[in-house]
């Protein structure tokens, strides 16, 4: 099923060809001609690189969010992960009643193996979804930025200090290019958020003195484990169950937790200069559940003095509580998925539309590549992976520690020492107070 | 060295012949004339309940306070520990040169064993007991201490459970139809800076309060002497009760947890500066390092949110973990400014900047001082319900860390029946409570 495609030199790239029709064809509606538009020259192709769950549903969700968009190649690390992956698309295509005509993946162009993304890239695709596990995330958008491709990335987009810079590198060259990079932090593109955070923004709740943003979940795990296979080797076990080892998800307060504290710094409008926290792993012991936490609870310093209490929880039978609290000096904001209102002298409340904020992240950044407006969200979502990241860290080794450092300093890398099916140990979990800081 | 002194019927007790000494006293004064106070009336006589390192802490602390102060009588579970616990005292009064003769405790004012605490307060010499036994065994202390009608000085915590948290309160509330002083050893609120700090927030220098932090976290504690307590117990044949009792920091029925245990003097602050106890709790917590069977069954860290009933949201976060940062302090947040306070410093940034530099007595001291003058002078200071409430407030966030639930302050005041005690109070066997699990342990 894997095959390379080789992107031929001195074709012209169809990002180039798009921006380019999308230049002409503004000027030809400006002349009052659109017929510069050639059949087919206003598709978005799509490469999907990680086609499990969230891989195959961001997939819908650009098919979804604008004309024009077709879904041409595919890359992941697992054969048997790619064919469910495809079976769940078609599926959820049917459901969904979208054209069949937008699936134009081939068995030429679906990849698999550790070097898939590196495939799907030279594939003859405008854009590209990342949706691997994060620690890969930083190569695999180093490599499309460098090949010029349009960029969807799922959050977070690191695990460690060292994936973050690269991130933030990437995000600058992308932005030097032209190049749309969009992230699936979605609170960003949903229509209470945006209009919360305007009034935050003009000043209606004050100065902000504090938050408090949560991600308890009330459950072990978004998705359960998936029990290692005598044939399996250490690499494939961790791979599959990704979200349960430090090095592949960053634990769940950068997978999960990360939205809200992204909530947090857009509200505050800047990252955290210090982090103090204590976590650990109570209740989800097994050695299933690899060396992740099971909650923490961070405070984060910010410039302007504000202290934000961030708490995660995963753990079966607990409360349930996912939103986010912005306390001004002159009144407060809640946001959660599905409302937002304001408490206080600007009290407010929003009832206005709220548009699946999974498609209109898409419909966002394919507007921006059409109009030749590139939105680049890297930097930004960097800086939130990094906050969740420096939480972390603090919760792991019990230090306070400064952003600065974390950011300039720190050497962490959780990469393994090669990307192939053998053994892996599996690192310790976390003690704070014995943890080193690296 | 038991004795058992029966109060004689009918003989006016030191504490009744205190109060009206004070009164007359005031009186004469207005008419000119002190010559009512008889010789050695102006002796306060105290009781120790529990001379562990706190209760001779204490009781040299009440010495120094204030003159004419002897400590007449101590109780204590264990014989070894009530000879340690002269031993320390009479060390410390000479280290700070304190007369002698303010320790008056003979061999028949000295009790042990479970019942020591009642053969203190029955002592008719007694004018007030320092309460300084495991935080467990203060409700029903309090409650023998204000019925014998004595002034009291309690430590802190003032109970593990909502039950003993009630049980505070009612007796709080005789004392003060009874006109007894009781002070607790929160002695932030004897603490020069922190008064003055307070009174600023009280009087609206920081604004409305809308957020606060505060936190407790340190470094291992006791972790010799709790490894210690496990080689004793093989040993030396303690029973499990005994090797709880001596081991209690780190047994939940007995401490509290060190959210409860240590933590409550941050927590009392914020709720100090509030006004008001919350009304909701939601938090995390976990043993993560200390996990060893020489700790008990205590967990090793806390983060719990509190929400106020004025919306006001505080995080309390506290951890004693070996290795860890430290950070001992309140941070009170309102539209208007800031306040920091720690145990030797305050200041309110904002519009109305302050920084305490005023003289800020040893508040050890200065708590027994209040008392003291509060007996004296015939106006009893009575802190039992606050820090109660206090207390109260940490053992809710401790309830919400053990179950995974958000817990509201009116179901753990009226509803919960969560109860510590043990099923009898004598040397044997005591299994120990599991470790709580959250999303398993069961709100009780």
């Amino acid at each position: 099923m894997a095959n390379k495609a080789n992107k031929k030199a001195d074709e012209v790239s169809r990002r180039d060809f798009i921006k380019t029709s999308a230049a002409v064809s503004v000027a030809a509606m400006l002349s009052g001609t659109s017929n510069l538009r050639a059949g087919g020259s206003d598709k978005i192709r799509v490469g999907v690189i990680g086609f499990g769950g969230r891989g195959s549903g961001a997939a819908i969700d650009c098919i979804k969010s604008a004309d024009g968009v077709e879904i041409t190649a595919l890359g992941e690390l697992f054969e048997d992960r790619l064919e469910m992956g495809i079976k769940r698309f078609k599926e959820k295509m049917a459901e969904e009643k979208l054209s069949p005509e937008t699936m134009k993946f081939t068995d030429d162009t679906c990849f698999v193996g550790f070097d898939a993304y590196e495939k799907v890239i030279a594939c003859d695709v405008d854009m590209v979804i990342l949706a691997a596990p994060p620690h890969f995330r930083p190569a695999h958008l180093k490599a499309a930025v460098e090949a010029g491709k349009h960029v969807f990335m799922e959050k977070p987009v690191g695990v460690d200090p060292v994936g973050v810079r690269s991130v933030i590198a990437s995000s600058q060259l992308a932005e030097q290019k032209g190049i749309s990079v969009v992230a699936g932090t979605q609170r960003h593109h949903q229509a209470h958020y945006l209009e919360l955070m305007k009034r935050v923004h003009s000043g209606q709740i004050g100065e902000i003195v504090a938050a408090q943003c949560y991600w308890n979940s009330g459950n072990m795990a978004p998705w359960g484990v998936r029990e290692r296979q005598p044939s399996w080797t250490d690499m494939e076990w961790q791979c599959k169950n990704w979200f349960f080892f430090v090095w592949l998800c960053g634990d769940h307060i950068v997978e999960q937790h990360l939205h809200n504290i992204d909530a947090v710094n857009w509200a505050i409008g800047s990252h955290p200069i210090q982090a103090m926290g204590v976590g650990g792993r109570e209740v989800r012991t097994g050695p299933e559940y690899g060396n992740i936490f099971d909650h923490f609870a961070i405070e984060y310093e910010y410039a302007n003095g504000a202290r934000v209490l961030s708490m995660c929880q995963q753990i079966e039978g607990c409360h349930r509580q996912v939103s986010e609290r912005v306390v001004g000096t002159k009144g407060s904001l809640y946001t959660d998925g599905a409302l937002g209102y304001i408490e206080g002298q600007n009290a407010y409340k929003y009832d206005g539309p709220n548009p699946n904020p999974y498609v209109q992240e898409h419909t966002d950044l394919i507007a921006s590549i059409r109009t030749n407006k590139p939105l680049n969200e890297g930097r930004r979502v960097a800086e939130s992976t990094m906050t969740a990241i420096l939480g972390r860290t603090s919760a792991y080794t019990g230090r306070a520690i400064k952003w600065d450092w974390v950011m300039n300093a720190s050497k962490l890398d959780l990469s393994p020492p090669k990307y192939e099916f053998g053994d892996l140990p599996v690192r310790p979990v976390a003690v704070p107070g014995k943890t080193k800081l690296v | 060295m038991q004795k058992k002194q029966n109060k004689k019927a009918g003989e006016v007790s030191r504490r009744d012949f205190i109060k009206t000494s004070a009164a007359v006293s005031a009186a004469a004064m207005l008419s000119g004339t002190g010559k009512i106070f008889a010789a050695g009336s102006d002796k306060m006589r105290v009781g120790v309940i529990g001379c562990g390192g706190r209760g001779s802490g204490a009781a040299v602390n009440c010495i120094t306070s204030s003159e004419g102060v002897e400590i007449v009588a101590i109780g204590e579970l264990f014989e070894d520990r009530l000879e340690k616990g002269i031993n320390r005292i009479k060390e410390r009064m000479e280290e700070d040169k304190l007369p002698a003769d303010k320790f008056k405790v003979t061999e028949e004012t000295c009790f042990v064993g479970f019942d020591a605490y009642q053969k203190v307060v029955a002592l008719d010499d007694v004018d007030m007991v320092i309460i300084a036994t495991p935080p467990h065994f203060r409700p029903m202390q309090l409650e023998a201490a204000i019925e014998a009608g004595k002034h009291v000085f309690m430590e802190k915590p003032v109970a593990v459970d909502p039950g003993g948290i009630r049980s505070i309160i009612a007796t709080s509330e005789i004392a003060a139809q009874k006109g007894l002083s009781v002070v607790a050893g929160t002695q932030r609120q004897h603490q020069e800076h922190y008064l003055e700090i307070l009174r600023r927030i009280h009087k609206g220098d920081i604004g409305e309060i809308v957020a606060a932090q505060c936190y407790w976290n340190m470094e291992g504690l006791w972790l010799e002497a709790a490894k210690n307590n496990l080689i004793n117990k093989e040993k030396l044949g303690w029973s499990d009760m005994e090797y709880q009792i001596r081991n209690w920091l780190f047994m939940v029925w007995l401490s509290g947890d060190h959210i409860v245990e240590q933590h409550v003097h941050n927590i009392d602050v914020v709720n100090w500066a509030i006004g008001s106890h919350p009304i909701k709790a939601m938090g995390v917590g976990g043993r993560e390092v200390r996990t060893g069977p020489e700790f008990g069954n205590v967990f090793d860290h806390f983060a719990i949110e509190f929400e106020y009933p004025n919306g006001a949201r505080v995080l309390s976060m506290c951890r004693q973990t070996e290795g860890c940062i430290r950070q001992v302090s309140e941070r009170v947040i309102g539209t208007k400014g800031s306040t920091y306070t720690d145990g030797s410093v305050g200041y309110i940034e904002g519009q109305n900047a302050f920084k305490f530099e005023g003289e800020s007595p040893n508040p050890y001291v200065q708590e027994h001082t209040d008392l003291i003058a509060s007996i004296r002078g015939g106006n009893a200071l009575n802190e039992g319900r606050r820090v109660a409430e206090s207390t109260m407030t940490a053992i809710m966030g401790r309830m919400s860390a053990y179950t995974g639930r958000a817990l509201s302050w009116d179901w753990v005041m009226n509803a919960s029946k969560l109860d510590l005690s043990p099923p009898k109070y004598e040397f044997g066997d005591l299994p120990m409570r599991p470790v709580a699990v959250p999303g398993k342990t069961k709100l009780v």
